[in-house]
């Protein structure tokens, strides 16, 4: 089923939320489920605009509210379609009661969070708090970098969804503000092409709702005795099966993306100027084309300083990461959202526990900025920087540094 | 077994005119009215029907020796084949109904034959108390058609939910996906427990809130698929007053081509029978409970039905478990309308367990409360409007069907006309929708 018109422009200028409409033009996607929330909003607009311009051919449901976005999707799923919506903040905890489902039913779907803070402070603005806190539920989620990453790692995101070994719906992270609103030039893969890559959607072979395939989806499954125990225990360790197969299958969907269009992505961690560094700062979705460019001016000082970049955030990389920062003596990890339990930032949780598996300790910091659609400067990078390189020499992590306390 | 056509009497609307008596008499070229094969009979104030009963498990036929008496298979009439007959009229003996009878001027024994189908005295009965009926019709046909659900199930003692589903699934067919979500009919094995299940179509629970959504995704894909699949939701009042309301109003406003079923018995009964929206005002349940304070539910129930008619859904009926054939007759309409839009039938279903009353009487209380008129069966598309299906015009009185039911025995005189204001208000309402003295807000 062909979703994209073949004449179309090569070369676009489009923000996050319309790259993010051109990926899933371009997934032949079958079902999309819309629902307006800032900053998704235009997402959805475009994605409803291309399906009345015949752009894209796909059944389009406008619902009456996330929660019914991401059951619709389920019914469409289980039915067979390719489906794709994306929301955020109020409406990502609106739809947490399917949400939290869609991954033990193994459905290969893909949402799109367009990262803003949670309430409250009431804000309508960009942050990670949203995507932060639902981590744990079992689905992939992928942090893009730039406009062109939203574009190809919503297409990928199909291909590792649908992976036999996966099976697991995909969150394809864009930060609200910056990338949602921001344009750049953009590279449109050609139709054929992604359709090639992907192949035809492969979505319900485990669980359908089919008459000619008639089975019970879900039955109650647990309990003190009988079966009940180890059945479930059996679905919870193939889900974490298949979480940690995405960490192979997302190196070599990407790898294979670059083969096919040239245009080379980090699936899991992007070290940049790693080679000798001396101690590292983390980043994870758009702050890092700020820290990349407080990186070369320090560089250019003679300081030697890396970044490492975390692209897949669950499955959580704990081998790439402990390879990447195997070399420093510190590490300063920079979250755009709150740990509340931990009093520092999510990623730099993360970080501490896959350090925990390093040959030697790493000492490392929590820095937290750009939250509520506060604005991550190379400055403040900079001050990352010079944290981090303290902490590199007296190996002593002060408390949780606030970026844009004092702004 | 096929089904049968035979001649049903309401003794009620009979005044004794003996018009049915002339009728059959002359048809039968007989002189007299003692000619007639029907028989009206004064009995303490009323009528009384003698008449050939064409019973399927006849005694006449058993009784015969002479093999004069047989069950025609096709037409289901008893037939009388006089050159075999050798007037023993043991036959007579036999029948309990006076169905068949020595007639002396013509010498042998004399019954009905319907007149081969179109039987003179219901013709000649000016009052409707003669009628020509098929028997259990609906019941004959669907039960004709494959069982969808395992033997046994799960179910409280007396519970109509195996009729519901047993029947329901008889008629929608093995095209169907079924959504059952969480509360009584899952609960008896629908979806099933640990990797076994009870239902031959496909199913799934979807979550209290999205049975609506989640099926509206199914339908959607494989109408653009181009198959013909029925999205069919058997659901509670809870999930679809309640929790689910929003994903159920949704689908609605959007013409999604759905058939949702929703089994009202009055409250969250599978969890242990806590309020819901639909619990009707004075109820007792494990969230409004009775003592020095409380009273059992201090709001109405909300009208389920009526404000799934305000979404002008392509089809809205009501129906009870005691009226099955009404039922059948409604499902059948839902089935058709839910293949251009949405159609949503109300089915109140008593609760034994969570209602307080002995497993036996289900159908009794259900049939109470349509006669009582504490539930109207009516039917409504967006181009006839609202009719009443079974109109109850003397109703019973509402204090038999709240008697026969212990979540009620608390109640106060004060709160019974409560009560009773509600349904007068009720009928009110229905009926003027339904005669046109009332008008839904312009659509």
């Amino acid at each position: 089923m062909s979703a994209v018109t073949e004449a179309k422009p090569k070369i676009v200028v489009c923000d996050g939320n319309e790259a993010a409409a051109w990926g899933v033009t371009l997934a032949s996607v079958d079902m999309v489920a819309v629902y307006p929330i800032t900053p998704q909003s235009s997402l959805v607009e475009y994605l409803a605009k291309f399906v009345a311009e015949g752009k894209l051919d796909a059944e389009i449901v406008d619902v009456e509210g996330e929660h019914s976005v991401l059951s619709v999707l389920q019914g469409g799923a289980l039915a067979g379609a390719r489906v794709y919506t994306a929301t955020c903040g109020p409406g990502l905890a609106f739809m947490f009661e399917p949400y939290i489902r869609t991954p033990g039913l193994r459905l290969p779907m893909v949402m799109g969070i367009v990262t803003r803070d949670t309430l409250t402070p009431q804000s309508v603005w960009g942050g990670h708090q949203d995507a932060m806190s639902v981590r744990e539920v079992g689905w992939i989620q992928m942090y893009c970098e730039t406009v062109q990453e939203v574009l190809d790692t919503t297409i990928m995101a199909y291909r590792i969804a649908e992976h036999r070994d996966v099976m697991l719906p995909v969150n394809v992270c864009h930060d609200g503000n910056y990338l949602s609103y921001g344009a750049a030039r953009v590279e449109l893969p050609d139709g054929a092409a992604t359709r090639e890559f992907l192949g035809p959607p492969s979505v319900n072979w485990h669980a359908a709702l089919d008459p000619e395939r008639p089975m019970a989806v879900d039955p109650l499954t647990g309990g003190a005795g009988g079966p009940g125990p180890r059945m479930f225990v059996k679905y919870r360790k193939g889900h974490c099966r298949g979480m940690q197969n995405a960490l192979r299958v997302i190196e070599e969907v990407h790898e294979d993306w670059a083969a096919r269009f040239g245009r080379r992505h980090a699936g899991l961690v992007e070290r940049y100027r790693m080679d000798d560094a001396e101690y590292a700062i983390m980043t994870l979705g758009s702050m890092t084309g700020a820290a990349k460019d407080a990186v070369d001016e320090a560089r250019s000082q003679g300081r030697k300083v890396g970044l490492v970049k975390v692209k897949t955030y669950r499955p959580f990389p704990v081998r790439a990461v402990v390879e990447a920062l195997a070399g420093v003596q510190a590490v300063g990890v920079v979250d755009r959202s709150v740990s509340f339990g931990w009093n520092g930032g999510p990623l730099y949780q993360d970080a501490l526990a896959a350090l925990s598996g390093a040959l030697r300790r790493i000492p490392a910091m929590s820095f937290i900025g750009g939250l509520a659609g506060a604005d991550l400067t190379v400055d403040h990078f900079h001050r990352v920087i010079e944290r981090t390189a303290r902490l590199a020499q007296d190996g002593q992590p002060g408390e949780t540094v606030w970026l844009n306390e004092n702004d | 077994m096929g089904a049968y056509s035979t001649i049903a009497f309401k003794p009620e609307l009979c005044d004794g005119c003996n018009a049915c008596m002339q009728a059959c008499g002359d048809a039968k070229g007989g002189e007299t009215l003692a000619d007639s094969r029907i028989q009206i009979v004064p009995d303490r104030g009323r009528f009384e029907l003698a008449l050939c009963r064409q019973c399927g498990d006849p005694k006449c036929v058993a009784n015969c020796p002479a093999a004069a008496l047989s069950k025609n298979e096709e037409t289901g009439t008893i037939e009388w084949d006089g050159d075999k007959c050798v007037n023993c009229l043991l036959c007579t003996v036999g029948c309990a109904y006076g169905g068949i009878a020595y007639n002396a001027a013509r010498g042998h024994v004399v019954k009905c034959d319907t007149c081969g189908g179109d039987p003179a005295c219901v013709k000649a009965c000016g009052r409707g108390a003669l009628k020509y009926v098929t028997t259990a019709r609906i019941y004959n046909e669907v039960g004709a058609l494959e069982d969808l659900f395992v033997p046994g199930l799960a179910g409280c003692q007396g519970c109509n939910t195996e009729l519901i589903m047993r029947h329901t699934l008889r008629r929608v067919g093995p095209d169907t996906v079924l959504a059952t979500p969480p509360g009584c009919i899952p609960g008896m094995g629908s979806v099933g427990y640990n990797g076994l299940t009870g239902t031959k179509v496909p199913v799934f629970h979807p979550l209290l809130t999205n049975t609506a959504s989640m099926l509206a995704g199914v339908k959607r894909y494989y109408k653009r698929r181009g198959r013909e699949v029925t999205a069919l939701a058997l659901a509670g009042d809870g999930g679809a007053s309640d929790v689910g309301f929003q994903s159920l109003s949704g689908a609605a406003e959007r013409g999604e081509q759905i058939l949702f079923v929703c089994v009202d018995n009055e409250g969250y009964m599978n969890t242990g029978m806590q309020r819901s929206s639909c619990t009707p005002y004075g109820a007792w349940t494990s969230t409004t409970p009775v003592g020095e304070r409380g009273k059992g539910k201090s709001q109405d129930a909300k009208n389920l039905p009526v404000i799934m008619m305000m979404h002008n859904c392509e089809y809205v009926a009501t129906a009870s478990t005691a009226f099955m054939e009404d039922f059948y007759e409604k499902l059948e309409k839902a089935l058709d309308a839910s293949r251009r839009g949405f159609a949503y039938l109300h089915l109140y279903s008593p609760c034994t367990t969570g209602w307080r009353f002995p497993s036996r009487k289900n159908i009794e209380v259900a049939r109470k409360a349509v006669e009582t008129n504490f539930v109207l069966l009516w039917e409504f598309n967006p181009r006839d409007g609202l009719r009443l299906t079974h109109p109850v015009d003397k109703p019973r009185p509402l204090r038999e069907y709240l008697e026969a039911q212990g979540k009620y025995r608390h109640l106060s005189p004060e709160q019974v006309a409560h009560i009773q204001a509600g349904v007068d208000h009720q009928v009110a309402f229905i009926r003027g929708l339904a005669d046109g003295s009332a008008r839904l807000p312009a659509m």
